[in-house]
């Protein structure tokens, strides 16, 4: 919330006296704003990030569409806010697995393929932590591992409608709006996609 | 089809995935975590206030109106309107020219008195001769 002290001296410099009124339903805005944002970051985050498999890739995501929706469309109703968040997320998401496409057909003719090594991991930062983890993080981090891998081998629309609904909780309505689709559409991929990962998974433990 | 058509249940596994990714968001590295903040304060630093937004709105609107307006009056045709053009009105302007009794006949040859001027003629040419015989 350290946010809103240098918000409010922004607006009130903004507002001229005599309009109070407006520069409080400009704060109240702002804050509600905040709180949605700070509500979602985390879980949209790790959608970013299942379906990218890239830290970078999925802050940067997260960072373009939290932009968006705070530039073009802060003043639409904030319940209509989720939805429309999640479909800039979705866009950005397949925005950057469209141009890794295009870079990796691209990069598969060049001789010199492979030197340009500034985009690949760092091994170091990849390297196993040998240190011993506690039973119950090992299981938990186990378990991550797996589902995040089981739910990013699934069709794009199936792994949407099971993080958005199931992760991230929205109704089918929500759901459709955000994956514009039917809402009998949303459903029949929720239903696939959880019968994919009972297959993959079978009745992983936590 | 409408048995694919699931709701979300509350199976166990369903349950079990939530909570395995719940724990996963909330478990976030702590560079991470600071990332999604400055880019929250980013987003909603970048939000354009309402006050400048109308004017953002209305003043360039505004102006392209005025600049209509201007080209407009600088442009627009006066005193070359269809009610002024000589060429869309000829025809109405022969009619009244032609019913116009006041006004000069166009085809005169049919309203001289050639009669006349045989009948001076003649009596020029006899004064002459009688002054002449006289």
């Amino acid at each position: 919330m350290a946010a809103f002290a240098s918000l409010d001296t922004q607006t009130a410099d903004l507002v001229p006296p005599g309009k109070a009124h407006l520069r409080d339903s400009t704060q109240d805005a702002a804050r509600a704003l905040e709180t949605f944002l700070a509500s979602v970051e985390r879980k949209a985050f790790r959608i970013a990030q299942i379906a990218l498999r890239h830290e970078a890739d999925a802050l940067d995501v997260v960072q373009d569409a939290m932009l968006q929706l705070s530039t073009r469309y802060a003043a639409r109703p904030p319940e209509e806010w989720r939805p429309l968040f999640y479909r800039i997320l979705e866009n950005r998401v397949r925005d950057v697995q469209r141009r890794r496409s295009v870079r990796n057909r691209v990069m598969a003719y060049m001789p010199w393929r492979g030197e340009d090594q500034e985009d690949a991991a760092d091994p170091i930062d990849q390297a196993v932590d040998r240190a011993p983890l506690p039973p119950a993080q090992l299981e938990s981090d186990e378990a991550m591992a797996a589902l995040e891998q089981a739910i990013a081998g699934l069709p794009a629309r199936q792994r949407q409608a099971f993080l958005l609904r199931n992760f991230e909780g929205l109704d089918v309505a929500e759901t459709a709006a955000t994956m514009k689709c039917s809402q009998g559409s949303v459903k029949t991929h929720y239903f696939r996609a959880l019968h994919a990962l009972r297959a993959k998974l079978g009745e992983f433990r936590t | 089809m409408s048995g694919e058509q699931a709701e979300v249940g509350d199976s166990e596994f369903e349950q079990r995935a939530r909570a395995v990714l719940t724990q996963s968001a909330e478990q976030l590295p702590g560079a991470v975590r600071s990332r999604l903040t400055q880019a929250r304060f980013a987003a909603l630093a970048a939000r354009p206030a309402r006050g400048p937004s109308f004017a953002r709105r209305w003043v360039p609107a505004g102006a392209a109106a005025a600049a209509v307006l201007a080209l407009l009056v600088v442009y627009a045709p006066y005193g070359r309107g269809p009610a002024e053009n000589p060429v869309a009105n000829a025809g109405l302007e022969d009619i009244e020219l032609l019913t116009d009794n006041d006004a000069v006949p166009l085809n005169g040859d049919q309203d001289v008195d050639y009669d006349f001027y045989e009948w001076a003629a003649d009596e020029a040419d006899g004064t002459t001769a009688s002054a002449l015989g006289s």
